[in-house]
């Protein structure tokens, strides 16, 4: 009798489980926690591909969602967010599930994470608003800026928001929002990388209406005040600091620039086609090319290997150890 | 009410109108079928060749001059584009610009297709025919070929012209509803005839005709007509006889007996000669009573046309019949019956009428006969019918009498009316039966000779 209530009690538990597993979230293939990893968002059908340093696939990630964008939020999460969604979903990497997902207004246009306050951020074109979160997804402040804040790059406690259709660049105190400063910028301006050595503030841009723009304007990082132009044809929206060079890519024409940080650049070369975003990674430069769906790895100033992802290759996000 | 002849023009008038619509949109589809694929064609034929001229990299400033100037001696609207933000490049980002080509052509540009479009551009703020043709070099949309062409319509083909096609459609439409009122009239009159007619025969007046002019429906319909009125013509003015006849048949017995009996009323007649005129009295009371019987006879067997049994009757037997019945009259002119019968023969019919017929028929002959004649009687079979022949040697009836001796009231010799003693009704009566026993009657006669009167009756069938 006692054996035989065991047996329906165990059958029971098992069934419990089956359906719970049923109700969970789609599960990703896993990528293990010590593998370093560039990842390509592709929005046009969203995905997510992960490629290792020898351009070999870990993994791909198909979406039902329309997401927009992502980022890596710690060295295991990674933060999906779409324009059109009302909700954003974290993923942890080293298991492929999803940690959880919050509700928020539609309008997302970018998420940016500080490591060293461990805070993400993020902005929304619909209430023009960004809004401060901890690592675990707990919404803290929210600031009221310009018109369409989209572009976010951060030096010590000072957060620097671009607004997008709008003629300013928002600085604000990385932990309580406040706004401290407003720069006058071009309209349409996107890309922003911190050149701490010359303690510049680089941004790039599309231009406005049907003239592109062709320059990476170069700002003070205290005073706003502009030090100069390079001239770097056509339309750089991609920006990337690194140790030695600022890379910026244009996608009007196709061009990667490599530009020390006095703003001279050292090479250039066309890469991939209409590409947005540059990256490091290891020892490579990579570019993604939004209209070919395809990463170049360059090493050297040559194109060492191509390698073929998702429709629309849009962000790259880059995990290696320090 | 609307006259049959209005509705059919607003009918053939409605026709034309959807024939003129019909053509005109015909006419808008087939422009937009030929013209618009034709000039597309040429638009890709010659942006295809353009592109020819692309030699990889980018669009350069020759090239883009290149195109400029064969717009300058083209009669399509070509130029050249580099420029990436009018390319829809910058897609992913929400730019507030009206790109000259979309992102979804973008993808067929970029995949080397040629894009088509036709419809409104607002860039050109009008209606185009289109083509984008793509430079493509390693999957880079470098630049693009736009082609274009006013896509006139033809209300804006030429504004002159459609006034133009709209007058001659409008004055086109007058003329032919002009026309087809006309000959609807020109085709309704011989219509409208008629019915003027029919209205003035409803008013009574029967000698109304219409004339006849063609052979179609109509002109049938109208000699039909003028047959019908004739007829009715012709049994009304019978109508007006016969009255006319009855009365004064009737008033003349009347006459007499009304003028004899007061005289004797009034004592003017001697007692001699009261006897001769009480004579007089009852001979025209007979007569009378002769008269109405045979008008009710004849009444009575025109209103049973239908119904009437026939039985098999030997023909012998009823002719001797009548040969007794008759011998006694004939007599008293000294005339002989001869009777000659195949007895073999029976016939169809009813007796008594049958017996009417033959005595009506022998009584005529022995009136007819002059004194110490004969009347002779034959019946033989012949075409599978039984003939009798009933013949006299009496005074005739003139040819032009012959055709009408059957009709009522009708006498040959109208001054002999009373003399003679005969109604006027006999033969119409004979008429009658002999209808209603499927026989017919046939009479040849010489005037002061004598007459023959054929009676073909069927025969009993087998």
């Amino acid at each position: 009798m006692i054996t035989l209530k065991k047996w329906a009690f165990f059958i029971f538990s098992l069934l419990q489980i089956v359906w719970l597993a049923g109700c969970t979230e789609k599960t990703y293939e896993s990528i293990e926690r010590d593998r370093n990893f560039i990842a390509s968002l592709n929005i046009q059908e969203p995905s997510l591909d992960f490629i290792d340093e020898n351009g070999k696939v870990l993994a791909k990630w198909l979406f039902d969602k329309a997401y927009s964008g992502a980022t890596l939020i710690g060295d295991d999460q990674v933060l999906l967010y779409g324009h059109q969604l009302n909700t954003m979903d974290v993923y942890t990497i080293s298991t492929g599930e999803k940690l959880y997902s919050k509700k928020v207004e539609v309008g997302i246009t970018n998420v940016y994470y500080d490591d060293n306050i461990k805070q993400f951020f993020i902005t929304n074109s619909k209430t023009n608003t960004v809004t401060s979160f901890d690592q675990e997804g707990n919404e803290l402040v929210t600031q009221q800026l310009g018109n369409y804040p989209m572009s976010m790059a951060s030096y010590k406690d000072k957060l620097y928001v671009v607004n997008f259709k709008d003629t300013k660049l928002s600085v604000l105190n990385m932990k309580n929002l406040h706004i401290e400063q407003e720069w006058p910028i071009q309209k349409s301006s996107h890309g922003i990388a911190i050149v701490e050595e010359t303690h510049e503030l680089w941004i790039g841009g599309h231009g406005e209406g049907s003239k592109p723009n062709s320059s990476v304007k170069k700002y003070d990082l205290n005073t706003g005040q502009l030090h100069g132009e390079i001239d770097m044809p056509l339309m750089p929206v991609g920006l990337k600091k690194t140790r030695d060079a600022v890379l910026v890519v244009s996608h009007g024409h196709n061009e990667l620039y490599v530009a020390d940080f006095d703003g001279h650049i050292k090479w250039q070369q066309e890469v991939g086609a209409n590409p947005f975003v540059v990256n490091q990674f290891k020892d490579y430069i990579v570019v993604a090319g939004y209209d070919d769906h395809k990463l170049y790895f360059i090493k050297d100033g040559q194109k060492e290997k191509t390698v073929d992802v998702g429709k629309g290759a849009f962000q790259l996000l880059v995990r290696e150890e320090k | 009410m609307k006259k049959i002849a209005t509705r059919i023009w607003l009918l053939i008038f409605a026709f034309l109108i959807i024939t003129v619509v019909f053509m005109y949109v015909l006419t808008n589809f087939l422009y937009q079928r030929l013209y618009v694929q034709d000039t597309e064609d040429t638009m890709v034929e010659v942006g295809l060749k353009l592109q020819t001229k692309y030699n990889n990299g980018k669009v350069t400033d020759e090239f883009i001059a290149d195109i400029e100037r064969f717009n300058d001696y083209s009669n399509l609207n070509i130029f050249a584009v580099r420029n990436p933000r009018e390319l829809s490049a910058c897609v992913p980002f929400d730019i507030d610009y009206e790109t000259l080509i979309g992102p979804e052509e973008r993808q067929k540009l970029l995949a080397g297709n040629y894009v088509q479009k036709i419809g409104y551009e607002p860039r050109f703020d009008r209606q185009l025919i289109s083509v984008v043709i793509p430079l493509v070099d390693q999957n880079r949309l470098e630049g693009i070929i736009y082609i274009y062409f006013p896509l006139a319509k033809i209300s804006e083909l030429a504004n002159s012209g459609v006034i133009l096609l709209f007058i001659s459609a409008f004055i086109f439409l007058v003329v032919v509803s002009y026309l087809i009122y006309k000959g609807i009239r020109h085709i309704m009159r011989p219509l409208n005839d008629l019915q003027r007619a029919v209205e003035q025969m409803s008013y009574g007046n029967y000698e109304t005709r219409v004339p006849v002019n063609s052979r179609d429906e109509i002109g049938k319909l109208s000699s039909t007509f003028n047959k019908m009125a004739e007829a009715i013509q012709q049994e009304d003015e019978a109508q007006k006889t016969f009255l006319a006849t009855v009365s004064h048949e009737l008033r003349t017995p009347i006459s007499y007996v009304k003028g004899y009996s007061e005289a004797m009323q009034n004592g003017i007649i001697t007692e001699n000669q009261k006897e001769e005129t009480i004579q007089l009295i009852v001979r025209e009371a007979n007569r009378m009573e002769r008269l109405t019987n045979e008008l009710l006879q004849l009444a009575r067997t025109e209103n049973e046309q239908t119904e009437i049994v026939v039985y098999p009757i030997p023909l012998g037997e009823t002719l001797r019949e009548v040969q007794k019945i008759l011998t006694h009259q004939a007599d008293k002119k000294n005339i002989t019956l001869h009777l000659d019968v195949d007895d073999a023969l029976i016939i169809q019919a009813d007796e008594v009428k049958l017996k009417q017929v033959f005595i009506n028929i022998i009584e005529n002959a022995i009136n007819y006969s002059y004194e110490n004649s004969k009347v002779e009687m034959v019946a033989i079979e012949k075409n599978g019918s039984a003939q009798i022949t009933i013949k006299d040697y009496g005074i005739g009836i003139p040819q032009e009498d012959i055709s009408h001796v059957t009709e009522r009231f009708y006498r040959v010799n109208k001054a002999r009316s009373r003399a003679d003693g005969g109604s006027g009704l006999g033969l119409s009566i004979v008429e009658q039966l002999l209808k209603q026993l499927q026989g017919r009657l046939e009479i040849e006669s010489i005037i002061e000779k004598g007459t023959i009167v054929k009676i073909i009756l069927p025969l009993m069938e087998d």
